[in-house]
């Protein structure tokens, strides 16, 4: 605890939001050995003990100046992160001042439980002792620790005058509140424990079942959400530095629940509050990334690729070189927005660095350029469980329309020229057949198709601006225009 | 009596002892404190009509039957004593009875002041060591729940809260968020018939028809529908059979089938409202493996998808699907229904309308007008100057060429031209109108049932 404070002290004598934050990471694998010190025995009253000392009667050694109000908030949020971190041992098997949780003999020596020195009195340690073993380590506990924590650290801008430097401690306590709610969902699906089932509901709700740690979790963040757009102090003060934030974590959040719609609601908030939110650019470039990837994404989902091209080519173009996962993401999206908005295609050394990306990707494009229907039916199927899980599979579909715009346009090229009249230049072949084009979608297709359909298809073609000419339907024939009969192609 | 003008309109002979229960009701030596006349009065009513729909009216012994007084007051103080722990003789506090979000901020308000300010005597410079150890038992309320604190306080709340009960405490009764029952309960009732009501309280079982009787329930209710196709009915008894299920958590091949029979009642009357209610249930089920027709029912999800233009949704459906289930004939169907769509393959989604597995083509039944908007509009693009109308009956599958015609004419009355043996439809002519029209009808996509 000692060394906890330390560090407290020096980031807010030194007003560092980020280390601030850091006192309040819970990264118990890096740093296990810190984490058990500060675990100790697991005694509650020692630990208030040393928080009562270093909070109250060590002013001496304070170099900073806390008014009362900050300093019972910042109390609170020890003293329960404290508790957190113990129920986080527990869980991890890190823990070893009791029989909770796995042991782990590791060699490091944690001291007795004492006081600045002096060992507890025994009938204390019992006590400990006891409080410990009445309990079993689960995620859930963690996260309803945790919550607590993130509840005191949002009452601190609410209650106790933090300032808005400090918000980064929000940042840190919103991000690990998601983590532990995922974890204790899965571990509550893992036991399969039905046994909070809302007896007034007419039908069981399996979506808030299997996911209600996160569900509250997503309540608490937007509640951070809140107390951050909100805030009515000079923009000097003010805590709408933390907006996105608060915001990216709610992105995350709410797509793992599945709930555009509620991204959607935050996307609004933001554009309606946009004159007294800094401009994003006025941002950390890593909140601006992750903020453009998911108002892409989210243009994408609702089929509006020319938007979400802008943002994720934004996010492309802001994003470390050295973030492959990211970049990666960034990609899985904008390549097929490409296709879809300016039919292009990836090239090689775009996807050199990403495997992934290349196994995805080469196959569906190789087939558009050769306009090979087969080839690319083939791509799709077999990449299809990832697209679907990536959500690009509708979209990715699309692409067929291209590989057959190229297949008629080849038709199109066979076909020649008429002959010149008078000498003036050649005109190409404009009134086709219907049969040459069910003959090239058969040989490439690999199937049986009959005219019928093979107008259909084309009637999309022409719909959808892929093509330009009519059909006419009684004499079987493509009437294709004389200027431009396939658009952005050159022919 | 006091009504007589509601009781001949019901045109119902009233026994006498029920003419005696109303006014003892009434009577003013009966008054309990704290239960209003319209409490009564609504709950009199609620008696009296379980009563006449259960046929028991006369059977009932009316004079033993407890006044509606006294009936809210023991509810008040069951859901007062529910959100106590029951086992135990102490009152201890239900955890999320008192526990709510609520108490617990005041208690960390009232806690950070104690640690704030310490008492004078303990503001000496040099703390022994004693004093130190001592000093957070002595704090009113530490921070957390620690073994030996607050315990006394919150059985003083929870003894205040019962003496009020005694006294009529009000606010108390139907409140927002009713204690939770310890596990299922199990049902009592055996009446196979009962109407659909929305709980607002935890059930009573003897309010719940345990499973072996709700077996019977849905053979009774099958036969019904069979017979009398009352779809209002059977829908309302469907809803309670359902409630009783989830209230006793009952999760297994019966309750599957009770699902799966009421989705495809609901799909033949288009309710889909219901029908989605209960495909998200079967859903569920599925996948905590209990058995049923799956197949089927994946494909009806998909279809409703392509239905409501749910495209998270339906990415959704497919990403549910193991490869095994894509090859099922009715599935498969589904799915080529979407990508035809996807593609704008007019002429193969018609085809595949002529051709449904089992109740799917009340699915399709419900967007076929909307494609055939859309198809039309392609059409009239792609198509110069003109078509036979035949053509254009057996591309979007009209039953007659007389129906075609109709569509058309809802539209455009001077699209269609008589040709000697044939009526051709002018494309050429037809501009925007079914471009407009589909934007319209896709704007429409009737989202009812989606929650």
């Amino acid at each position: 605890m000692d060394g906890l404070i330390r560090q407290f002290r020096v980031a807010y004598a030194t007003t560092n939001g980020e280390q601030l934050a850091e006192t309040l990471n819970p990264d118990v694998h890096a740093h296990s050995a810190k984490f058990r010190a500060i675990w100790g025995r697991g005694d509650h009253r020692s630990m208030t003990a040393d928080l009562n000392f270093l909070f109250h009667q060590d002013q001496a050694r304070l170099s900073i100046r806390l008014s009362k109000e900050e300093t019972s908030g910042w109390y609170a949020i020890y003293a329960v992160y404290w508790k957190a971190i113990g129920e986080i041992l527990a869980v991890e098997g890190l823990r070893n001042d009791s029989k909770v949780g796995r042991f782990t003999d590791d060699g490091i020596s944690i001291a007795e439980p004492m006081i600045h020195g002096v060992p507890l009195p025994s009938p204390l340690r019992q006590i400990t002792r006891f409080r410990a073993n009445q309990t079993k380590s689960s995620w859930a506990k963690v996260y309803d620790a945790w919550k607590e924590l993130t509840l005191l650290v949002v009452r601190g801008y609410t209650n106790h005058d933090f300032e808005n430097w400090t918000i980064p401690c929000l940042y840190v306590t919103g991000k690990h509140l998601r983590l532990y709610a995922m974890r204790a969902d899965a571990e509550r699906g893992l036991s399969n424990d039905n046994s909070a089932i809302d007896d007034l509901q007419d039908d069981f709700d399996p979506q808030a079942e299997e996911n209600k740690c996160l569900e509250d979790c997503a309540r608490h963040l937007n509640r951070i959400f809140q107390i951050c757009a909100s805030d009515r102090a000079p923009l000097e003060e003010s805590r709408k530095w933390g907006v996105y934030y608060a915001v990216n974590l709610l992105f995350k959040t709410y797509f793992k629940l599945n709930s555009e719609p509620l991204s959607k609601n935050i996307l609004r908030v933001i554009s309606a509050g946009r004159s007294d939110i800094p401009p994003i650019d006025k941002f950390p470039k890593s909140q601006q990334v992750t903020f453009k990837y998911y108002e892409g994404v989210l243009a994408f989902l609702e089929e509006n690729y020319v938007e979400a091209e802008k943002h994720l080519e934004m996010a492309w173009l802001m994003c470390h070189k050295d973030a492959q996962r990211n970049l990666e993401l960034i990609l899985t999206y904008l390549i097929p927005c490409r296709l879809l908005t300016t039919h292009t295609l990836p090239s090689a050394r775009l996807l050199e660095p990403f495997p992934r990306l290349q196994k995805l990707f080469t196959p569906l494009a190789r087939a558009i350029k050769k306009s090979d229907l087969r080839a690319f039916d083939i791509a799709l199927r077999d990449g299809e469980d990832e697209f679907i899980k990536r959500r690009v599979y509708l979209t990715l579909e699309r692409g067929r329309d291209i590989v057959l715009r190229n297949l008629l346009r080849k038709v199109f090229i066979a076909g020649g020229f008429e002959e010149a009249k008078d000498g003036a230049a050649p005109v190409r072949r404009t009134r086709i057949p219907i049969t040459e084009f069910t003959a090239a979608v058969q040989i490439s297709s690999g199937e049986a198709i009959d005219s019928d359909e093979v107008e259909c298809l084309m009637a999309n073609m022409i719909y959808k601006n892929l093509m330009k000419g009519y059909i006419a339907h009684e004499r079987g024939t493509v009437v294709l225009s004389k200027s431009g009969a396939f658009p952005g192609t050159k022919v | 009596m006091s009504t007589p003008d509601q009781q001949q309109q019901q045109k119902f002979d009233w026994p006498q002892s029920v003419r005696n229960y109303v006014q003892r009701t009434f009577q003013a030596s009966n008054e309990i404190p704290g239960v209003g006349r319209e409490e009564k009065e609504s709950r009199l009513k609620e008696i009296i009509r379980s009563e006449q729909e259960r046929g028991t009216m006369f059977s009932t012994n009316w004079d033993e039957m407890p006044l509606p007084q006294q009936l809210i007051q023991k509810e008040r103080q069951q859901a007062l004593m529910a959100a106590v722990d029951p086992t135990t003789t102490q009152p201890k506090p239900h955890s999320s009875a008192t526990n709510s979000k609520k108490r617990k901020s005041s208690d960390f308000s009232e806690s950070k002041q104690t640690n704030g300010s310490t008492v004078p005597w303990r503001s000496t410079k040099a703390l022994s060591l004693e004093d130190r150890v001592s000093k957070p038992a002595t704090d009113k309320r530490s921070l957390m729940d620690g073994p030996l604190t607050g315990k006394s306080k919150l059985q003083k709340y929870v003894e205040k809260r019962q003496r009020r009960g005694d006294g009529g405490y009000q606010s108390s009764y139907r409140s927002p968020s009713p204690p939770l029952s310890s596990g299922p309960i199990v049902g009592l009732n055996t009446t196979l018939e009962k109407r659909y009501l929305r709980l607002t309280a935890a059930p009573k079982p003897e309010d719940v028809r345990p499973e072996g009787v709700l077996h019977h329930t849905l053979d009774l209710l099958k036969k019904k529908w069979r017979k009398e196709n009352n779809y209002n009915y059977i829908c309302d008894q469907f809803k309670s059979l359902r409630q009783d299920l989830t209230v006793q958590h009952i999760r297994n091949e019966f309750t599957v089938s009770v699902y799966e029979i009421h989705a495809r009642i609901a799909l033949e009357k288009g309710d889909l409202g219901e029908y989605n209610q209960c495909q998200t249930q079967l859903r569920a089920l599925y996948r905590a493996g209990i058995k049923g027709n799956p197949i089927e029912f994946k494909a009806y999800r998909i279809l409703y998808f392509i239905h409501t233009a749910n495209r998270t949704a339906l990415n959704d459906a497919i990403a549910d699907l193991t490869t095994a289930e894509k090859e099922e004939p009715p599935v498969k169907h589904a799915l080529n229904v979407r990508s035809a769509l996807a593609l704008g393959n007019y002429h193969k989604f018609f085809q595949l309308y002529l051709d449904v597995p089992n109740m799917g083509a009340y699915l399709m039944d419900m967007f076929i007008k909307r494609e055939r908007l859309a198809a039309l509009a392609n059409m009239c693009k792609a198509f110069k100057p003109e078509l036979k109308l035949r053509y254009v009956t057996e591309e979007l599958a009209f039953e007659s060429d007389a129906e075609a015609a109709q569509f058309i004419i809802d539209y455009d009355q001077e699209l269609l031209q008589e040709r000697g043996d044939h009526i051709v439809f002018l494309t050429g002519k037809a501009g925007q109108t079914f471009e407009n029209a589909r934007a319209q009808a896709f704007r429409r996509v009737d989202l009812k049932g989606q929650i």
